[in-house]
């Protein structure tokens, strides 16, 4: 998997390397921003409250 | 494996000599033969993706831990500000909290004395994601009752990280527009059996009393309220007005008044709840030009 998206970037090694970076950048900030803004409300870490419920 | 280097690698190895001509060969490249098979592709890629799988998750923990922090951090200072805002414009009538909005400060002198946050109104994620959250249907502070709070213990700026810490008489100081209160923790389960006679030891103990009937074998209303509790997660009656009774337990005058933080436990998970118990001992008006760090050198604890 990772071997054939290093083998389809464009450009010299040093190229490779940016947009190899750029590209891990950009998965963590939409994990960050997006997916686990999202998912967390949904796990049980953050109850601190008591409740009948 | 580029190529030339497979090829090398068959010469070294000696293979497949007999399929030549005679002469002996330099490079022989199989001519057809994949790089790699299928069954080896596929158990490749299922291993990166399980050590994808591990990255995400400990990324998550990142986000968890660290992130959310710099998040509530922020939302911290925007409440604040428009708490200071509010309280400076002059409006000391004492108004009902608006919910999601910081109505009170909270300060525990022992967790140092730059710990602080705003309590705001109601307990939903939103709200604790800023600070600390007052139980709604909860006393207000100072009032006889119970005054309950619930913060997050890991993440969200964990105002209640410490909880855990708090010894009995420790100070937890609530401000409001126009008071400081002092509660000061209730003592431990275990240390109630010689509460009376080690009192006078510390001079924080003064007014803090166990809040047991001595009459009575299972020590009264409040003979489960004690300055540590953990409880199941249903046990809503923690913040109750008189803590593990029901409503009418004891009738609004003769109610002591209590402060309650509720928090996640054990730390990082949702299994219980830790309860912290502290009773109200001294209460003071806010003197213009006067803060927290005189209140703390009135009180002895700076």
């Amino acid at each position: 998997m990772y071997a054939w998206i290093w083998r389809h970037l464009p450009g010299p090694v040093t190229a490779r390397v940016a947009i190899a970076a750029l590209l891990v950048t950009g998965v963590i900030a939409l994990l960050m921003l997006w997916i686990f803004p999202w998912l967390e409300p949904m796990l049980p870490f953050n109850e601190v409250a008591v409740d009948d419920g | 494996m580029p190529r030339d280097e497979e090829a090398e690698t068959q010469v070294l190895t000696g293979l497949d000599f007999t399929s030549h001509s005679g002469t002996l060969p330099i490079t022989v490249p199989r001519p057809s033969a994949p790089p790699d098979g299928a069954v080896r592709k596929t158990v490749r890629t299922f291993g990166e993706l399980l050590v994808t799988a591990g990255i995400v998750v400990l990324l998550f923990v990142v986000y968890e831990v660290y992130v959310t922090d710099w998040v509530s951090a922020g939302k911290q200072r925007e409440a604040s500000a428009e708490l200071d805002d509010r309280w400076s414009n002059g409006r000391h009538v004492r108004t009902e909290p608006i919910e999601g909005k910081a109505f009170a400060r909270i300060y525990i002198p022992s967790f140092g004395a730059d710990y602080t946050f705003t309590i705001q109104e109601g307990v939903d994620a939103a709200t604790l994601e800023i600070g600390p959250g007052h139980y709604k249907d909860t006393a207000l502070p100072g009032e006889p009752g119970n005054f309950a709070v619930a913060g997050h213990r890991v993440g969200k700026g964990a105002p209640f990280n410490d909880l855990d810490l708090l010894n009995s008489c420790d100070a937890i100081v609530i401000e409001t527009a126009d008071r400081f209160f002092v509660y000061r923790v209730l003592p431990m389960k275990e240390e109630t059996g010689s509460w009376e006679g080690d009192q006078g030891r510390e001079s924080q103990c003064v007014n803090v009393p166990t809040l047991r009937d001595p009459s009575v074998a299972d020590g009264g209303p409040y003979g489960a309220t004690f300055g540590r509790v953990i409880v199941t997660p249903d046990r809503r009656d923690a913040v109750a007005p008189v803590p593990y009774q029901s409503g009418d337990a004891l009738p609004a005058a003769s109610r002591a008044s209590l402060l309650t933080l509720t928090t996640c436990h054990p730390k990082f998970s949702a299994r219980l709840r830790m309860i912290i118990h502290a009773v109200l001992t001294k209460e003071f008006q806010k003197e213009p030009g006067a803060g927290y760090g005189d209140l703390l050198r009135r009180i002895g604890e700076a």
